[in-house]
């Protein structure tokens, strides 16, 4: 027996394919528990699915699907099944690595009438933007992040330089609550907050409200009322709602309430610890802290698995300030004569063409909130329009549209359409194998089944 | 014969048995996204608030339409159950038992400390941990008594102008009145029954229930629904059509083991009289079901609990016609009684209720086909296994004496096996094809698809053994029992274990403690079977 001969015989050992068999299904299986340790699917992608450990078992599979063949050579009429089955497994497989190679999985988010003519995926990179001469800016750093599979921490840091300045990334955390601290400010720039209570019998919130520079007003909806705060006089909205009116220079708000009705309910003038009856269900609110000028200090708590809330965020050290920066949250960094911004986000590819949101439409199971479809009407560029819904894709340039999710505003309209974005190139492998599997097994068990019924008419 | 005349009177006269709650059943209401008949909604909200289908006696539909009566009276009734003692320590309730009354319970003064704790453990939208779920529960517990015995729950009324139903308080007008004359109808049948017999429901009650969803019907013909499957409905809560399955099923088997053992044909043509009645039954439960809900019947863990077994038996039945193997139906109908009696203990679990479906599992096609294909793969599988159980019996017992058993039941082993991983391999590409035309996502990792494919791996693994010898009879029942864990895995497992997440402890929740023994039980039994051969097997190889 020459050496390739006893190299095929031993790749083609059927015990080494019940190992290999084996193997696969173990790896696979700590990718599940991955999975739900860390409460993420891309979590178990990158440690298991995608791991150096999964693609030796799946190489191992394939040089003994090719090797066993081998040895089977000259392939006889009762190999016909086993034959389609495994060129099916390896046809499968040749699949699924080209849609990881080539294929793209994305999704896109937009409001109704907004345009979209990029595709945001999973993969994430950092980018930084420096306006060197005070006017453009250009990106001069631009990188994959994998800050999962390789972790920036203080020993081993991600160092980014800046022609001048050097910019390290020093600690990571995939999963982090978002904490904001409301603390009074001597900065007159700042904006005014406020701390409140609403309580009756069956309700007791304690909330901050914070007025944000750029808008003119802050508003939570917190089920039986709305609290909003604002620098001017608000007309009613249509809720039952608290409106807090800010004036510079005074230790008092003034203060209005409106029924759902728009009608004016009470107005007067609110000081720091005092409390006002709305008459709603006995519900009282209590003015619990004024803060005429307010900052917000954010810190990132770090999770050990992903909630709906949490967020990845990363540390950076610039000119000895250390910053903590939220996925897909700028940072702008100053100097002198020069000015950076610094994204730590998802990847965005672009689709080639504009795809415009005219319409989005809901239909909730009677009498309750839950969603029973949901569609959005869209436009592509050569004005065909098209309506896409669950289960009905849209097919255009390469790419499928899927409806995927929306968001909804507090009074429950949907505001925001979310359609997953696909390319696969490898598909039809990909079902080419899968038919050959199906068809190799009847074949395989059927020609057994015969065999099997003519040993049985013969005993 | 007889047996089955007896069985047939008692059917009948269950269905006969008027309670007083019996004709408001009728009244349509709309509750959780669906219209349905009271009759469902009254045992769903008992079932959630008190645990059971009935109180001391007393019918779901009756317990509820008096909350709303006479709320005096129930609300310092113990009808809201706790069964988690962290809970009822947080509460700081010393008495024993599991049963308290909502006036305690809406005076405890840590109550709205402990739902102010859920709601933040909302807010961070974390996975509830059993405590948290115990206490999400005793929120819905409280909040569905209260909307009750006020009456908002019960949206009896169509409204033609909006999707939502009105309520009882909102009534007003002839809808009012007629709503007075149930109540009315209701109290006099009561009063009017003699004083420690069960009352019966009077002509006059019936009388206004009918004229009651004439008009509400007539307010929106279209909304009210369609009558037939409210009437269908309810002859599903009262038939038990799974009930009567597992009983035939269980004089089939009691047939056929003495069919078995004295050899009589009679006793084996009424096992099979009686288990085809059962099948017809359990056949009859699911179109039912499939009926009412307007789809196929395996869109939750109840409903496959119910379909598998349904595969275990057909494979069985067909298996015997042509291998001649008696075993294959006993066992089959032992599994199918398991199966449909665990749906009756643990209703938390496999709860039958019939909820909308998610928007994206409304495309019935791929969705039922792939998932019917995959479940009836895992019947062939379970039938496997409890030809596996039983031939490791026989390995014990004597495995010279039952040799001829043990041979024709290991080929049955296999033949099951082979079907089995057919339908997996094929069921798994076809969920695939949805995957792909519903999410642009042939394979995506999934627990449950990849649960599905670790159970399909370990059966391939066996049958390669099988090829090249590596496993023989002994091996080959052996790994029937220990792949099925990994079915088992992939049905119930990838739910309450991995779906509550590593994080909320999963042990302790929707009887994950049972499953496990049931497990670790047959994993036990094979070590033990074998530890008990293997040198048994030497002296003979000697």
């Amino acid at each position: 027996m020459s050496l390739a001969e006893k190299i095929i015989k031993f790749f083609a050992s059927i015990k080494l394919a019940a190992f290999t068999i084996l193997a696969i299904g173990v790896v696979s299986a700590v990718g599940t528990i991955t999975e739900a340790k860390y409460n993420d699917a891309d979590m178990a992608n990158k440690l298991v699915y995608h791991s150096p450990w999964m693609y030796a078992v799946l190489g191992l599979l394939i040089i003994q699907l090719v090797a066993v063949m081998i040895d089977r050579w000259p392939w006889k009429q009762h190999h016909a099944g086993f034959v389609l089955a495994h060129i099916g497994i390896i046809i499968l497989l040749i699949g699924s690595w080209v849609t990881q190679r080539y294929g793209i999985d994305g999704s896109i988010a937009f409001g109704i009438g907004e345009a979209r003519n990029m595709v945001l995926v999973k993969d994430r990179d950092l980018i930084v933007f420096a306006s060197l001469d005070g006017t453009e800016m250009r990106a001069i750093y631009d990188a994959p992040a994998d800050f999962v599979r390789q972790p920036p921490t203080a020993e081993k840091p991600l160092i980014v330089p800046l022609g001048g300045d050097e910019l390290r990334i020093v600690d990571h955390h995939q999963f982090a609550f978002r904490d904001a601290q409301i603390n009074a400010s001597e900065d007159p720039n700042d904006a005014p907050a406020i701390r409140f209570q609403l309580e009756n019998p069956n309700v007791n919130m304690t909330e901050w409200l914070r007025l944000d520079r750029s808008r003119k007003r802050s508003e939570l909806d917190l089920g039986p009322a709305k609290v909003v705060l604002s620098p001017e006089v608000l007309p009613p909205s249509g809720q039952n709602e608290v409106v807090l009116v800010v004036k510079p220079g005074q230790s008092t708000l003034d203060y209005l309430i409106y029924n759902k009705d728009k009608s004016l309910r009470k107005k007067g003038q609110v000081a720091q610890a005092e409390t006002i009856d709305t008459g709603w269900m006995g519900l009282k609110f209590r003015l619990l802290r004024y803060l005429p000028h307010a900052e917000e200090k954010v810190s990132y708590q770090p999770m050990s698995y992903f909630t709906p809330v949490t967020t990845s965020a990363a540390k950076f050290v610039f000119n000895g300030r250390e910053h903590w920066v939220a996925l897909n949250q700028p940072l702008k960094l100053y100097m002198k004569d020069r000015a950076y911004v610094v994204i730590y986000g998802n990847r965005q590819l672009p689709l080639g063409f504009a795809l415009n949101l005219k319409e989005f439409r809901m239909d909730k199971y009677q009498g309750t909130n839950r969603a029973a479809t949901y569609e959005s009407d869209v436009t592509t560029p050569d004005g065909q329009a098209v309506t896409i819904s669950m289960n009905e894709p849209l097919k255009y340039a390469g790419f499928t549209f899927y409806q995927s999710s929306f968001e909804q505003d507090d009074s429950g309209r949907p505001t925001v359409s979310v359609l997953s974005v696909n390319k696969d190139p490898g598909r039809w492998i990909k079902y080419l194998g899968s038919f050959l599997i199906v068809l190799g097994s009847v074949v395989l068990f059927w020609f057994k089944r015969v065999k099997w019924l003519k040993k049985g008419s013969a005993v | 014969m007889k047996l089955l005349g007896v069985l047939l009177l008692a059917l009948f006269s269950s269905v006969s048995l008027a309670d007083i709650g019996r004709p408001l059943e009728n009244l349509a209401i709309q509750d959780a996204g669906r219209v349905k008949p009271l009759g469902t909604f009254a045992q769903e909200s008992l079932q959630l608030i008190y645990g059971k289908k009935t109180f001391e006696g007393k019918s779901a539909t009756e317990v509820v339409f008096t909350w709303l009566l006479i709320p005096d009276h129930w609300i310092k009734q113990p009808v809201v159950e706790i069964r988690h003692h962290g809970l009822k320590e947080a509460l700081n309730i010393t008495s024993p038992g599991k049963y308290f009354s909502p006036e305690e319970l809406f005076g405890n003064p840590r109550l709205g400390l402990i739902l102010q704790e859920l709601q933040n453990q909302r807010t961070r939208q974390e996975k509830l941990n059993p405590y948290y779920q115990a206490v999400a529960r005793l929120e819905n517990q409280l909040a569905l008594f209260r909307a009750i015995f006020t009456g908002v729950a019960l949206r009896l009324v169509p409204d033609p102008a909006t999707d939502t139903w009105k309520a009882v308080p909102d009534l007003d007008g002839p809808m009012r009145e007629a709503f007075q004359r149930i109540s009315k109808g209701f109290v006099d049948s009561i009063s009017n029954s003699p004083v420690g017999s069960k009352p019966k429901p009077s002509a006059e009650l019936q009388a206004a229930v009918d004229d009651f969803i004439a008009q509400a019907r007539s307010l929106a013909p279209e909304k009210y629904g369609d009558n037939t499957k409210l009437k269908m409905e309810l002859h599903l809560n009262h038939f038990h059509p799974f009930k009567w399955a597992w009983v035939c099923y269980l004089i089939a088997f009691l047939c056929m083991v003495a069919a078995m053992g004295w050899g009589s044909r009679a006793a084996d043509r009424g096992g099979w009289i009686f288990l085809l009645v059962g099948f017809a039954l359990h056949t009859y439960g699911m179109a039912l079901r499939s009926y009412i809900s307007g789809r196929p019947p395996v869109s939750n863990m109840y409903e496959t609990v119910i379909w598998v077994p349904w595969g275990v038996l057909l494979f069985a039945m067909i298996l015997e016609r042509v291998q001649k193997n008696k075993m294959l139906t006993s066992c089959a109908a032992v599994v199918a009684i398991f199966c449909l009696i665990l749906t009756d203990l643990a209703p938390t679990v496999l709860d039958k209720s019939l909820h909308p479906l998610e928007p994206v599992l409304r495309s019935t096609f791929w969705l039922s086909t792939h998932v019917l294909i995959i479940t009836i793969s895992y019947a062939a599988f379970f039938l496997a296994f409890a030809l596996g159980d039983l031939v490791l019996f026989y390995y014990l017992k004597d495995e010279q004496k039952y040799a001829r058993q043990i041979q024709s039941a290991t080929q049955s082993i296999y033949r099951s096996i082979q079907i089995g991983v057919v339908l997996l391999a094929f069921g798994i590409i076809l969920g695939g094809i949805w995957a792909d035309y519903s999410w642009g996502r042939f394979w995506g990792w999934d627990p449950k698809e990849t649960w599905a494919l670790i159970a399909l791996l370990g059966y391939l693994a066996l049958l390669h053994c099988k090829l090249v010898g590596l496993v023989r009879g002994f091996g080959m029942a052996a790994g029937s029992i220990v792949a099925f864990a990994l079915v088992i895995m992939a049905w119930y497992g990838v739910n309450m274990v991995l779906g509550a997440g590593l994080h909320t402890y999963g042990f302790g929740a929707g009887g994950v403690e049972y499953v496990t023994a049931f497990v670790v039980a047959h994993l036990l039994y094979v070590t033990y079977v074998s530890a008990v051969r293997y040198p048994r097997s030497k002296i003979q190889s000697k």
